[in-house]
C-alpha cells in the first residue's frame, strides 16, 4: 500500500499538472461517499434495527425537511395536520 | 408531488367613502384554530406529508390506512370516541387506490392482513 503511494507521489512531483486530477476525482468519490452514508444513516425510510427502530419515518417533525434541495415546498409554512392517538 | 398551496389574501373594499383592508384569514389560521369536525369539513384533499415527500404516494396511502385502524383500536382501548380517527380515513380514501383498500378490508375481515395494526 505505501509503496503504491511512493509511486504515486513520485509520479506527481515529476507531472505536477496531475495533481488537479486527484483533487477532482477525489472530492467526487468523497461526496459520493458521503451521500450513500447520509441515506444509510439518516434516510428515514431505512431501519437498521427493526425491533427497537421499526417504523423511523414516523419520528419526522410534521415540517421536518429530510430532502437536500425542495422545489416549490416551504416546509416552515407547513401546520400539524393529524390528529394523535 | 401532492402539496397544498397556503396563501393569505389581501381583500380591498371600498364601502361609500371609506376604504377598508380586511385580511382575510389564512389556511393556516383556520387549522390553527379548527377543531375535528371543522378540520373534517374543510376537508379538500389529502395535505402534504413531510414523510412522504416524493411523487411516489404508495406509502403515504398504506401508511394512513394503518393509522386508521390503529387510533381506532388504541382510542376504543382508551374508551374514547374514535372521531378523530376519520382524519385518517379520508385521507387514505383520497389517496388510496379502491382495489387496494377493497383487497386490506377483505384480509382484515380473514384475519390475514400483514401490517402491524
Amino acid at each position: 500500500m505505501s509503496s503504491m503511494l511512493k509511486v504515486v507521489g513520485k509520479q506527481l512531483k515529476n507531472h505536477p499538472a496531475l495533481i488537479p486530477l486527484f483533487i477532482f476525482i477525489g472530492g467526487g468519490a468523497t461526496m459520493s461517499m458521503m451521500y450513500l452514508a447520509r441515506l444509510a444513516l439518516k434516510n428515514p425510510d431505512v431501519s437498521w434495527d427493526r425491533k427497537n427502530n421499526p417504523e423511523p419515518w414516523n419520528k419526522l417533525e410534521h415540517n421536518q425537511q429530510y430532502k437536500l434541495f425542495a422545489v416549490n415546498m416551504d416546509y416552515t409554512k407547513l401546520k400539524k395536520d393529524r390528529p394523535d392517538f | 408531488m401532492l402539496f397544498v398551496h397556503l396563501f393569505s389574501q389581501h381583500a380591498l373594499r371600498v364601502s361609500g367613502s371609506r376604504l377598508r383592508l380586511r385580511r382575510i384569514l389564512s389556511l393556516q389560521d383556520l387549522q390553527l384554530k379548527m377543531s375535528h369536525e371543522e378540520k373534517l369539513k374543510n376537508y379538500r384533499t389529502a395535505p402534504f406529508d413531510a414523510r412522504f415527500p416524493n411523487t411516489n404516494q404508495t406509502r403515504n396511502c398504506y401508511q394512513n390506512y394503518l393509522d386508521y385502524h390503529r387510533c381506532n383500536k388504541a382510542l376504543t382501548a382508551k374508551n374514547k370516541d374514535p372521531a378523530p380517527c376519520e382524519w385518517y380515513h379520508r385521507v387514505y380514501k383520497s389517496l388510496c387506490p379502491i382495489a387496494w383498500v377493497q383487497k386490506w378490508d377483505d384480509q382484515l375481515e380473514a384475519g390475514t392482513f400483514a401490517g402491524k395494526i
